[in-house]
């Protein structure tokens, strides 16, 4: 134990001095959060269009309908439900109301009525916005009508699109987080090629440190280094782009650090194959492109052709980013969590045994 | 007297090339043994192979008692011997301290840090970062993390190689320090003087095989009790360095090239002097920068294997 100390302070003090590769690592959060945010939150005037679908003739409805069309940047599409849902299934709404039929004598027995909700679950953040105004909104008409709170309950129900429209940030801020875990995983399999290469695994195979801890305090490092990235890109996410996390505290550590160690030994597999830093890279790199590009953390897997979701379901990165999604800012799930985590299990487990199988310190 | 390192028959090859073919040497409890041979000789090969870096292909080792090819006895050997390779590579961001405590928190009964740092003369180093110091200084750390292990057997791969002559002779006297606090210690040169002015016993290495083993002087006076006489080439025809041989009773002639000197070997050096003289006259040939010693480890090496050692 103190042997281990020892190895985890040299090891942590080579990391934290190391200051170009320290940079790269702290930054790197910072800017994909910034290019994506940017890209992806939308920004200035925009107008949402927000499908009703009502009884004309109604009068309750058309004050309604009225109240809507006052917000600014609200433009109200009157319909039918089926063509309506249709349009926000392409993208054309921001969300879908539903208004019941409702006549004013019967406001007043203390029954509250249901505003079915429809919006799109890849644009998560949008949504929550736009929910709360039109909840401002439904609750102004029920003062102005009775001044009895309470009246009417917003339900919202969600639809997973079929093919991409634009989705917002809160879609991608745990693919971010995904990935940056996925990168610390595979390239701790480097770090081991360098050590190797170095000769530094060389020269302390001849103390009588059990390689061993060089390995673990190897791996609590990468640990550490996942757990800071995660902190860096939900706290940026929250205070820079308003994003709520929804998951609890040992819910998103306990994911964050399974796909850690999941990615990490799948790193140390992929080295089993390398001969050199050099070669080594180019495995990682061949094995983490088509990850980042097909595993959904950027773009819903629904939209991609179906020739390739064998693929797209084979590969780990699917699961930890879908488990964050669900986690953090509460998507619709892809896969239900247990199967999330049974996934990266068993990657892990995989990926574990053939590193040790074809593991080589020289 | 027991011995600390016995080596039988070692073999380790690399596919066609035998690195090492079958050396056998024993190594004194207390003693200082030298491997002496050029680059590429299989001295590395030989350590690297003896503490368990690399699998052999045969043969029987035993340090300090245990076999370092059975996992259990290689865990024990590891404590009890200090290791220095030949190409130091630590974590470069550390401090001299810094390693030097870390290396010191594998071993049960560690050296003193600062005390090994000031024999190894990195005192004024011991905060800088290993990355900021010069090879030389680098070769005495990796010398300092060899000896904190407090090992009754110190391995030490060419470890003077690079170093300039005060580095090295501050060097020399760590390991005759060692010697007299009765470690025992077994290193590898390429440096004759090194090898002739350290070690109690040596072998003498060439392409993974031994060409001659004992003490320096034994060595010398089983090869050589010829003296050397050098001198600088007067620009001698090839018939002329014939007839020096035929005419002037000598054994042998070397010829260093890169020198353009001469070297006669012989034993009765009075008569070799007087005729040398004698034959520059004849030929007017002017023989001058004429130096007289007695033959070294490098004449034996030469001798043995037919070429210079320093390649």
């Amino acid at each position: 134990m103190k042997i281990f100390r020892q190895v985890f302070i040299a090891n942590l003090k080579e990391f934290l001095r190391d200051r170009s590769s320290l940079f790269w690592f702290l930054a790197f959060p910072v800017i994909f959060i910034f290019i994506f945010g940017m890209v992806y939150s939308g920004n200035g005037e925009q107008t949402f269009k927000i499908g009703v679908v009502r009884d004309a003739k109604n009068p309750f409805s058309n004050n309604i309908s009225k109240a809507l069309e006052s917000v600014p940047n609200f433009e109200v599409i009157y319909n039918e439900y089926e063509i309506e849902r249709e349009a926000l299934n392409n993208g054309e709404r921001a969300l879908v109301i539903t208004i019941p039929d409702i006549e004013y004598e019967q406001l007043n027995n203390n029954k509250s009525y249901d505003i079915k909700v429809l919006y799109d679950s890849t644009r998560q953040q949008t949504s929550q916005i736009l929910l709360s105004v039109i909840r401002q909104v439904f609750n102004e008409v029920e003062r102005n009508i009775t001044g009895s709170p309470q009246l009417f309950e917003v339900s919202t129900e969600t639809i997973q699109p079929d093919k991409i429209n634009s989705f917002d940030f809160s879609y991608i801020l745990p693919g971010i987080l995904a990935m940056a875990l996925m990168q610390l995983g595979l390239f701790g399999g480097l770090q081991i090629l360098n050590l190797r290469e170095q000769g530094i695994i060389r020269g302390l195979g001849v103390t009588p440190l059990p390689r061993i801890t060089l390995l673990g305090s190897e791996i609590l490092i990468r640990l550490i280094m996942a757990l800071v990235q995660t902190f860096i890109i939900i706290f940026i996410g929250v205070t820079v782009f308003d994003l709520r996390i929804v998951g609890g505290f040992f819910e998103v550590t306990g994911l964050v650090i399974l796909g850690a160690i999941t990615f990490i030994s799948l790193g140390y597999m992929l080295i089993s194959f390398a001969s050199s830093p050099e070669s080594g890279e180019r495995i990682i790199q061949a094995v983490q492109f088509p990850m980042l590009f097909l595993s959904g953390i950027f773009f819903p897997i629904a939209i991609m052709p179906d020739y390739i979701k064998p693929v797209v379901r084979a590969i780990p990165l699917t699961y930890l980013g879908d488990g964050l999604r669900q986690i953090m800012v509460g998507t619709t799930p892809e896969y239900s969590m247990s199967f999330n985590i049974m996934i990266l299990i068993i990657w892990f487990i995989i990926s574990l045994f053939v590193a040790i199988k074809f593991w080589k310190w020289e | 007297m027991k011995n600390s390192l016995e080596v039988e028959g070692l073999k380790k090859y690399y596919g066609n090339l035998k690195a090492v073919d079958g050396i056998s040497f024993s190594v004194e409890d207390g003693s200082v043994f030298g491997m002496l041979g050029p680059n590429g000789a299989g001295k590395t090969t030989t350590i690297e192979t003896l503490i368990g870096l690399k699998e052999k292909d045969g043969g029987k080792v035993s340090i300090l008692g245990y076999d370092p090819f059975l996992e259990k006895d290689l865990k024990e050997i590891k404590k009890k011997i200090g290791v220095q390779l030949q190409s130091p590579s630590l974590f470069p961001r550390l401090t001299v301290k810094e390693i030097v405590n870390l290396f010191a928190s594998f071993y049960p009964d560690p050296l003193e840090n600062d005390l090994v740092i000031e024999q190894v003369g990195l005192e004024n180093k011991k905060n800088e970062r290993v990355i900021s110091l010069s090879g030389g200084q680098k070769h005495r750390l990796a010398v300092a993390l060899a000896m904190i292990s407090n090992g009754d057997l110190i391995f030490l791969d060419e470890p003077t190689t690079g170093l300039d002559p005060q580095a090295r002779r501050q060097l020399w006297d760590v390991i005759q320090g060692l010697k007299e606090k009765g470690v025992t210690v077994f290193l590898t040169t390429h440096y004759m003087e090194e090898a002739e002015k350290l070690c109690d016993n040596l072998v003498i290495i060439d392409q993974g095989e031994i060409i001659a083993k004992g003490s320096p002087k034994k060595l010398i006076n089983e090869y050589f009790e010829e003296k050397a006489v050098e001198f600088n080439d007067p620009g001698f025809s090839n018939e002329e360095i014939r007839d020096l041989k035929e005419n002037l009773d000598v054994d042998r002639i070397g010829y260093e090239e890169k020198l353009n000197r001469f070297i006669l070997y012989s034993k009765d050096i009075k008569k070799l002097m007087t005729n040398l003289i004698n034959y520059s006259k004849s030929t007017k040939k002017e023989i001058d920068d004429i130096t007289i010693r007695q033959a070294s480890l490098e004449d034996v090496f030469i001798k043995l294997t037919g070429r210079g050692i320093r390649e």
